[in-house]
This record gives C-alpha cells, sequence and structure tokens, in this order.
C-alpha cells in the first residue's frame, strides 16, 4: 500500500518536491537558470517514471474509490507532463521565473490528478488546481490591464463552469448515492431524469471550461491577453485536460442518442462557428483562439462513438493538438521576435529565417488537418469512429467544416512565403537556442505520432 | 526479393533526398547535380522495373507492405500493376526532364525549389504505387502542398490567387473523398469484421446501392477537379499560367493524370454498378469537356491558355475511355495518360523556355523555324502529337479510345439502350478536327509567321537531350505499342470483368463474351497495323 502511494504517484511527488524546492530556491536568491535546470530536469525524469511504469504496465488502487492508476491515467499523465515538458523548454528563455515554473507545475499537478481520479472529489480538486494556476500565470508578468481584463474573464467563467459541475455532482450524489465516477457513468447509462439532468449539467461546465461553441465567450479575449506561452498552455495543456477529464467520466460510456444529438449539434456548431470566425481575425492569438473552439468542437465531437474508440482517438488528438499548437506558437514567437500578435511580421519571414517559419507552416498545416501530417491523422480517428457509429451527416458537416478552416491557416502559409520585402536580417536573439531545441522536440514528437499512430493503441 | 527491394530503394529516395537537400548543401551548384542523380537513378530504377514487368503479375510482384496502423488495416503496402506501370514510367520521366529544361532558371538554383520537387515526385509516385486506399489518399492529399508552395514562392504576378484557387479547388473534392475512404473502411469492418483499406480487401464487399453511390459521387467530384474535366476547370488556367513553368509542365503532365488514375482505380472497381449506370452522364461530361476545351483554345492568343485548354480538352478523351467500359478504350486511356502527360508537358517546357528566353514578349514570337531550327522541330513534333498524328503516341491513345468508344455506343444501340453514347462518340470525334485546328494554328503563327524575330537563341545541347526521352517514348508508343499494351493487358482485363460482372441490373453491359474476345483480336490487329 505505501509502496502503490509512493510508487504510483511518483511523478505527483516529484512535481510536488519540485514546487517546494522552487519556493526555497526563490526565498534563497537563487539564480533564474538555476530554477530553469531544476523544472526542465523533474519535468523530464516524470516522463521518464511514466514511460517506465507504462513498459511494466503498472496499475494500482491507490486511495480506494479516489485515485486509481490504470492504463488510461499513465498514457493521460504522460501526455499532460509530455506537453509540460515541451512547454517548458519552449518557454525557458523568455518566461522561466520562479513564479512561473511554480505555477505551471501546479497546474500540471492539478492536470494529472484529474486523469488519475475515480471519485468526483479528487477530480473536482483536480480541475481547481488546474485552472486557478492559469489566472495567475495570465496576470504574471504582464502588465497590461487588458491581461487582468482577460485573466477576470476566464476566472468567472471558469468559477461559473465549476459551479455547474458541483451543482451537477450534487444531483448526480443524489441519484447514485455516492461520488464515484463509474457508479454515475453506469447510472446515466441506465437513463433516469434525475441523473440526465446531472450529466448535462456537468457537461455544460466542461465545456464551458472546454471552450465549446455556445460556451466559448471567454476564450478569445483570455488567449489573446495573455502573453504568447500562456496562450499556448490555456490552448494546448488546459484545454487537453479538460478534455481527458471527460473522457475519464464518459470514456467507455455509450451515451443514449438525445445526449449524442446534443453533442453532435454542438460539436459541428463549435467547428463551423470557430472556424469561420477565425477567418476574420487579424491577430495571431485570436485566429488561435477561435480556431481552439473549432478544435474543441472535434474534441467532443469524439463523445458520440459507440464502438469504443473514444479514449485511443481523443488520447491521440489532445497529444497532437497540444504539441502542434505550443509548437505553433513557439515558432510564430520566434519569427515575431517577441510579444507582438499581428501576422505583419510573418511576411516572407520563410526567405530570412527558414527553419522557424517551416515548422509553423507545417504546424498550422497540421492544425488544419491537411494530410500526411499528423493533424489528419488525429481528426482521421475521430471521424472514423464516428462515421462507424452511423454518424455519416454529421461527420460530413463537420468535414465542410474543417475545410473552411483550411482558408485561415493558408494565410499564415502564404504570408510566410511572401517575396522577401526587407533585406535579410538575420537576427536571431542570442537567447533563443533552448526555444528552438524545444520547438524541435514537439517537431520530434509529432514525427513520432505520424510515424507510429498506435502509440496509444 | 530484389525486385521488392528496387520498389524500396526507390519509394524512399525522393524523401530522403528533399531532406538531405533541404539541409545540408549549402552551395548551391553541388544540390542542383545531387538532385538531377537523384532524380536519373529513380528513373533508372522505374524503366528497369517497366521493361521487366511483363504483365501476367497481378499486384504481388514488386510490392512492399509495411504495417502502419494495424489496427486500422492502414499499411505501407506499394506494389506496381498493370494500371500504373505507364504512370510510374511517366512520373519517373518528367522530373529529370523538367529539372534539366529549368536548370539555369532562377528557381532550381534554391534548395527550397529542388525540395519541393522532390517531395512532389515522391508524393506522385506513391499516390500511382499505393495498393492501400488510405496511403492513396494521404499521398494524394501531399502532393498539394509542395505544388502549392511552388506556385506560391516562385509563380507570376498572380501566384498568390493561382496558389489559393489550385489549393481550395483541389481540397474540396477532397473532402468528400475522405468521407467515402471511411465509409469503405466501416463497410469492410461490417462485412469482413476489422479494419481495412486494401484495395484487395474493399474490391471485395458487397456495397449496398446508396453506398457505391456516395462512393462513386466522391471519387468523381475529386478527380473531376484534379483531371479537370469539364464543370470543374475553373482553377486551370490560373493556376498553369501563374506557376513557374517547371511547374505547369509538372501540373499538366504528372498531376492532372492522378484523376484520371483515380477514376480508374476507384470509381470503377469500387462502384460498379453505378459507375455503369452514371456511364452516359460522365460520357456527356467528357465530350463537353472535349469541345469545350477545344473551342476555347481556338479563341486563345495566349500560348500557355491555349496549351492549358488543350488539356483540358484532351483530359476528356481520357474520361471518355474510361467510361465506355471496353478494353480497347481502356487501354487508349492509359495510353492518352502516357501520351498527353509526354506532349503536354513537352509544350509546356518549349513555352518556359521561349519566355525565359525573350520575357513576357514570347506571346508575340513567330517565325521560329527559320531562326530556331532545332527547337522548331522540337516543337512541331510536340503539337504533332497533340494533334493525334499517326505514328504519335497521340494517334494510337486517341485512335483506341474512339474505337473502343465506338463499339461501346455500337452495342448500346443495338441493345435498344439508347444512341447516345453513339452520338457522344461521333461529336467527341468532330474534337479531333478541332484540335488539328487550334494546334496548327499555333503552329502556324509561332513556327511559320512572316515576322523578323528577336533573334531567339537555339535549344542548347543540354536541353535538346532532356527533350530526347519524351520524343523516344512518344514516337515508341505511336509506332509500336503492342509490347507495352502487353504490360497493362492483364489488368484492364481484369478492370473490365470488376465492371462487367455486375451486369444484371443493367443491359447497357450484357456485351457478351464473344464481342470481348474479337476486341482484344482487334486491339492486337491494330497494334500491329499501326506499326506499319
Amino acid at each position: 500500500m505505501a509502496a502503490d502511494l509512493f510508487y504510483a504517484l511518483l511523478p505527483e511527488h516529484i512535481l510536488l518536491a519540485l514546487i517546494l524546492v522552487l519556493m526555497t530556491l526563490e526565498i534563497l536568491g537563487a539564480d533564474r537558470k538555476l530554477a530553469n535546470c531544476v523544472f526542465t530536469i523533474s519535468v523530464a525524469v516524470g516522463c521518464c517514471v511514466l514511460l517506465v511504469q507504462l513498459g511494466q504496465g503498472h496499475t494500482a488502487t491507490v486511495v480506494p474509490g479516489e485515485i486509481i492508476v490504470d492504463r488510461f491515467a499513465l498514457l493521460a499523465r504522460l501526455t499532460i507532463l509530455g506537453c509540460g515538458l515541451v512547454l517548458g523548454l519552449c518557454s525557458l528563455t523568455t518566461s522561466g521565473t520562479f513564479k512561473f515554473w511554480m505555477l505551471l507545475s501546479s497546474s500540471l499537478l492539478g492536470g494529472m490528478l484529474i486523469m488519475e481520479s475515480a471519485g468526483f472529489i479528487s477530480m473536482f480538486i483536480g480541475i481547481e488546481m488546474l485552472s486557478l494556476p492559469a489566472f495567475a500565470l495570465m496576470v504574471h508578468g504582464c502588465g497590461a490591464s487588458s491581461a487582468s481584463e482577460g485573466a477576470f474573464k476566464y476566472l468567472l467563467m471558469s468559477s461559473v463552469a465549476s459551479a455547474l459541475i458541483l451543482f451537477g455532482l450534487s444531483l448526480g450524489y443524489g441519484a447514485t448515492g455516492n461520488l464515484s465516477v463509474a457508479d454515475f457513468a453506469a447510472a446515466l447509462q441506465a437513463g433516469g431524469a434525475h441523473i440526465t439532468t446531472a450529466g448535462i449539467i456537468i457537461l455544460s461546465g466542461f465545456f464551458l471550461k472546454a471552450a465549446v461553441f455556445p460556451f466559448h465567450g471567454w476564450a478569445p479575449d483570455a488567449y489573446s491577453s495573455a502573453r504568447l506561452p500562456v496562450t499556448a498552455f490555456l490552448a494546448s495543456i488546459i484545454k487537453g485536460a479538460v478534455v481527458l477529464g471527460l473522457v475519464r467520466i464518459l470514456g467507455t460510456l455509450t451515451l443514449n442518442s438525445e445526449t449524442v444529438a446534443v453533442v453532435a449539434v454542438l460539436s459541428v456548431l463549435s467547428i463551423f462557428y470557430g472556424n469561420i470566425t477565425a477567418i476574420r481575425q487579424v491577430a495571431f492569438k485570436r485566429m488561435l483562439a477561435y480556431s481552439s473552439i473549432a478544435h474543441a468542437g472535434y474534441m467532443v465531437f469524439a463523445l458520440t462513438d459507440n464502438t469504443g474508440g473514444t479514449v485511443e482517438a481523443l488520447l491521440y488528438y489532445v497529444a497532437v493538438y497540444a504539441v502542434t499548437t505550443i509548437v505553433a506558437c513557439t515558432s510564430f514567437s520566434l519569427l515575431v521576435n517577441g510579444e507582438k500578435d499581428d501576422l505583419e511580421p510573418l511576411d516572407g519571414a520563410f526567405h530570412s529565417r527558414p527553419l522557424p517559419a517551416t515548422l509553423l507552416a507545417l504546424s498550422v498545416l497540421s492544425l488544419a488537418g491537411i494530410p500526411p501530417l499528423p493533424g489528419f491523422l488525429a481528426k482521421f480517428f475521430i471521424f472514423k469512429s464516428v462515421i462507424a457509429s452511423g454518424y455519416l451527416v454529421p461527420a460530413l458537416l463537420a468535414f465542410s467544416g474543417s475545410y473552411i478552416g483550411v482558408v485561415f491557416y493558408l494565410r499564415i502559409v502564404f504570408r510566410l512565403f511572401k517575396p522577401a520585402p526587407l533585406p535579410l536580417s538575420a537576427q536571431t536573439s542570442p537567447r533563443s537556442g533552448w526555444t528552438l531545441g524545444g520547438v524541435l522536440l514537439g517537431a520530434m514528437l509529432l514525427t513520432l505520432f505520424t510515424l507510429v499512430p498506435g502509440v496509444f493503441h | 526479393m530484389s525486385d521488392s527491394a528496387t520498389v524500396r530503394v526507390q519509394r524512399t529516395m525522393p524523401g530522403f533526398g528533399a531532406l538531405l537537400w533541404s539541409s545540408v548543401f549549402k552551395s548551391s551548384g553541388l544540390h542542383r547535380i545531387g538532385a538531377m542523380l537523384l532524380m536519373l537513378s529513380i528513373l533508372a530504377l522505374s524503366a528497369g522495373i517497366f521493361l521487366n514487368f511483363d504483365g501476367t503479375a497481378g499486384p504481388s510482384l514488386m510490392e512492399i507492405n509495411i504495417p502502419w496502423i494495424d489496427s486500422l488495416g492502414i499499411n505501407f503496402h506499394l506494389a506496381v500493376d498493370g494500371l500504373n506501370v505507364y504512370l510510374l514510367l511517366l512520373t519517373a520521366i518528367l522530373f529529370p526532364v523538367v529539372l534539366a529544361c529549368s536548370w539555369s532558371a532562377a528557381p532550381s538554383r534554391s534548395r527550397i525549389f529542388l525540395a519541393l520537387m522532390l517531395l512532389l515526385e515522391l508524393g506522385l509516385i506513391g499516390t500511382f504505387l499505393s495498393q492501400n486506399l488510405m496511403l492513396f489518399f494521404i499521398f494524394w492529399e501531399a502532393v498539394l502542398i509542395p505544388m502549392f508552395i511552388m506556385i506560391l514562392v516562385y509563380g507570376g504576378e498572380r501566384a498568390r490567387e493561382a496558389a489559393m484557387t489550385f489549393f481550395l479547388y483541389t481540397l474540396a473534392g477532397s473532402v468528400l473523398l475522405l468521407a467515402a475512404v471511411i465509409l469503405l473502411g466501416v463497410e469492410s469492418l461490417h462485412q469482413t469484421g476489422q479494419w481495412s483499406f486494401e484495395f484487395s480487401t474493399l474490391y471485395g464487399l458487397q456495397l449496398g446501392w446508396g453506398t457505391q453511390l456516395f462512393v462513386f459521387i466522391a471519387v468523381v467530384l475529386a478527380c473531376a477537379i484534379k483531371c479537370p474535366i469539364f464543370p470543374f476547370h475553373s482553377w486551370l488556367p490560373l493556376a498553369y499560367c501563374e506557376a513557374p513553368f517547371a511547374g505547369t509542365a509538372l501540373m499538366a503532365g504528372a498531376l492532372s493524370k492522378m484523376g484520371a488514375f483515380g477514376l480508374l482505380k476507384l470509381a470503377l472497381p469500387l462502384a460498379p454498378q453505378v459507375s455503369a449506370v452514371m456511364a452516359p452522364a460522365m460520357v456527356l461530361l467528357a465530350v463537353v469537356s472535349i469541345l469545350y476545351g477545344a473551342v476555347l483554345a481556338l479563341r486563345q492568343d495566349d500560348f500557355k491558355r491555349l496549351v492549358a485548354y488543350s488539356s483540358l480538352s484532351h483530359m476528356g478523351y481520357i474520361v471518355l475511355g474510361i467510361f465506355s467500359f471496353q478494353q480497347t478504350a481502356l487501354h487508349g486511356s492509359l495510353f492518352q495518360m502516357l501520351s498527353h502527360g509526354l506532349s503536354v508537358a513537352g509544350l509546356f517546357l518549349m513555352l518556359g523556355l521561349l519566355e525565359q528566353r525573350v520575357g513576357a514578349s514570347y506571346r508575340n514570337l513567330t517565325a521560329l523555324a527559320g531562326q530556331a531550327p532545332r527547337l522548331a522541330v522540337v516543337l512541331m513534333l510536340f503539337i504533332l502529337t497533340s494533334v493525334a498524328l499517326p505514328l504519335t503516341s497521340g494517334f494510337t491513345s486517341e485512335f483506341l479510345i474512339l474505337f473502343g468508344a465506338f463499339q461501346h455506343g455500337m452495342a448500346t444501340w443495338q441493345a435498344g439502350s439508347g444512341t447516345l453514347p453513339l452520338i457522344a462518340t461521333v461529336i467527341a470525334c468532330s474534337g479531333m478536327v478541332l484540335g488539328a485546328g487550334y494546334m496548327l494554328r499555333f503552329a502556324r503563327v509561332i513556327l511559320f509567321g512572316k515576322g523578323s524575330g528577336l533573334g531567339i537563341h537555339d535549344l542548347k545541347p543540354r536541353e535538346a537531350v532532356a527533350f530526347l526521352p519524351l520524343l523516344l517514348l512518344i514516337v515508341w508508343v505511336g509506332v509500336w505499342p503492342a509490347p507495352i499494351m502487353a504490360k497493362a493487358q492483364a489488368a484492364v482485363t481484369q478492370l473490365t470483368a470488376q465492371v462487367t460482372d455486375f451486369k444484371h441490373p443493367i443491359p447497357l453491359l450484357a456485351s457478351p463474351l464473344k464481342v470481348e474476345e474479337k476486341v482484344e483480336e482487334n486491339v492486337m490487329n491494330n497494334g500491329g497495323a499501326n506499326g506499319r
């Protein structure tokens, strides 16, 4: 038991220790470089531990009814932590401060807690731990008042979502008499007005957190007001963790037809809304925000599957989407050299900075879902299970939605390959080495996902 | 074993080359030579495969099959069969020729251009060789990206517009195609109990009418845009005129063949019943393309646009041949893919060379025959192929297509199911006359006009040598097509069998076996007669 508590939760312990060490180091006034180093190494070690456990097929019931470690938990935590590592490497030189690392680590910890929760209490704690540091991250190191506005909006919406989830939970508790995720899912499958209401309310809460169509209002403001690494964090890890949390509840479940209809309609609307609105955007972060609304639509779409492929499809999608988003954001920041948000500096960037420009082009094309990039495979996995479940028409609608999306992703590629406007200003900022390293690590991961698409099967 | 290794090497080389050339070599001379050597070695391998391929073997010889996504039956499965062996040769020949022609042009000095060309070759060969539907789709789409960037970066004044139109048009066709691909996988799941996208499995499925209709519509839409044929051609003039001439030659020569190949590989075998029922409509579209392209070409003053519209007209013949379901016509269509690929690429390259020499005023060129005799001879040969003069490949292919279409029309008429195919064939024949009209007018203006000329340089030896393989192949197919035809015979027989097996709902195709044998004889006779 104690061994399980130690070994199965080793990555969490490492993160906790990391937070404490960082705190101490800050009090001692240590060098920033040390913090970078400690963060990178601990997260990398955490990933390695998870890989080893995955290799052993390690499973454990750590706290009965609350925390269990199964295959899904291992894979999902690896996804979260791996994305954290890539993001950390990418923002090592630009924003590596003690507070940034502490907040990032606690958010990652929350994300991991969601993945291994078997009861709603730990899941709720995980969700809160995931989002609360994010508000602080959005304001941290950013003097603009728009940042506080965006963070405040996010905070408000997020609290509403938490309230909705709590309310749904209490309804569910009334129906099932306990707070176990498995019992809740079983009751939901059995049906009944009480539990269905609870399910819908909880679903709305999650949709609000993941910014699915009618609940998306906060996302553009929040994304555009934060700094670029934080935007990447919001769009990739937080969204991914929320969606995977939903998988934790509903993953192996076959939804009833009413819920499927609602989910399908919302996701198709989300895809259309996100992609169409993104066409009009001129700022990178806002465009990313709308595109992430569309991507939330694809992810939620996978829940309508009744052939049992949801878990693998969504793990793959979340992993690919998160890493691609991080790579895109970071290459963008490399190209514009700082905090500019408009797309003009990208003009002709390919001729002066070929490597980041190529990576940005490839990652946006991957987000658009052009074969043979991993983004296409991710979409393919979702669509194949949706079509196999017999929902051809919604799938066709979603296809056309993603076709619309290609337009604005192509606009970025357009700008990158414009004829060079200004003389080659090879102004590689001297400190971008680590950033480039992070981007390359992300690109390597994406290549791996392309070559071995069955990693999550 | 060695054959499989050959395909494997060939398949992977362009990819590695692209990576290598875009990253390693900095000096501009070296990587151009390296890319050329790579393309030539691919050509050598393909030529070896082409000559060794005897047509009797199914797609079991010369294949590689590596599992990629095992649980979904998506394999990295490539093989040479009778349908793709011409196209493999065509692609392998075109790339070095195009590179040699644009050797001194500005784009070929840049690493990106070479990398794009190699990626394009990779995608094309992958599309033609793949024996797995999903792999086919991935390569089919992957061709778009390098072509898009090539137009965008190296294109003319309106390159942005052209690139965007090209990309969005062709992608629009693929959206439905992907849905159809997945639907076929689902059908396989339901019927055989496991996911599979292998063509061999998919061909064996019993598809319902609705599924077939959906698959047919999706495939035809995607292919009709890619070809392009009549109502879907509006991206064509812009893209063909704005792309760099190397890109145009590749687009018209090789990329457009993907569409025709898709019809052969997907539409006919996967949706045989629907194909049979929809054949009149497709024949109609084909004939409209032939005439419309020809009429538009007649009205053009810009040579590039003229060739672009003539290409629309020639693609119409291919579609006409495919939807005649006669062995002769299918042979003709396969030849037409090869022949049109060679001739149109040659024409665009010629125009490109002229444009490179005199700039935008190439439109006013005239009387080339006196100033640049070698250039004039080569250009004239390509024009004559395009006109389908006997002893060129153009004649062999268009004759076989029209012959087969005519047989089909007669059979339909005699079976009492309407005269539409017959009338369509007769009208299509008039397309040949129109074709001669615009092409010879083009030749008269550019070669034999009365102007004083601008002092054009004749073909350099490098350029002349580059065109040699194209001309040789054109003449070979024109003079002695029988041995080449034999390579595709097994595949064509299999294809017609796949379509005509489903004859019960459609009286149209109830051609007795005897007729088929006669057709085969005719094919052989024709090949021989042509040789004399």
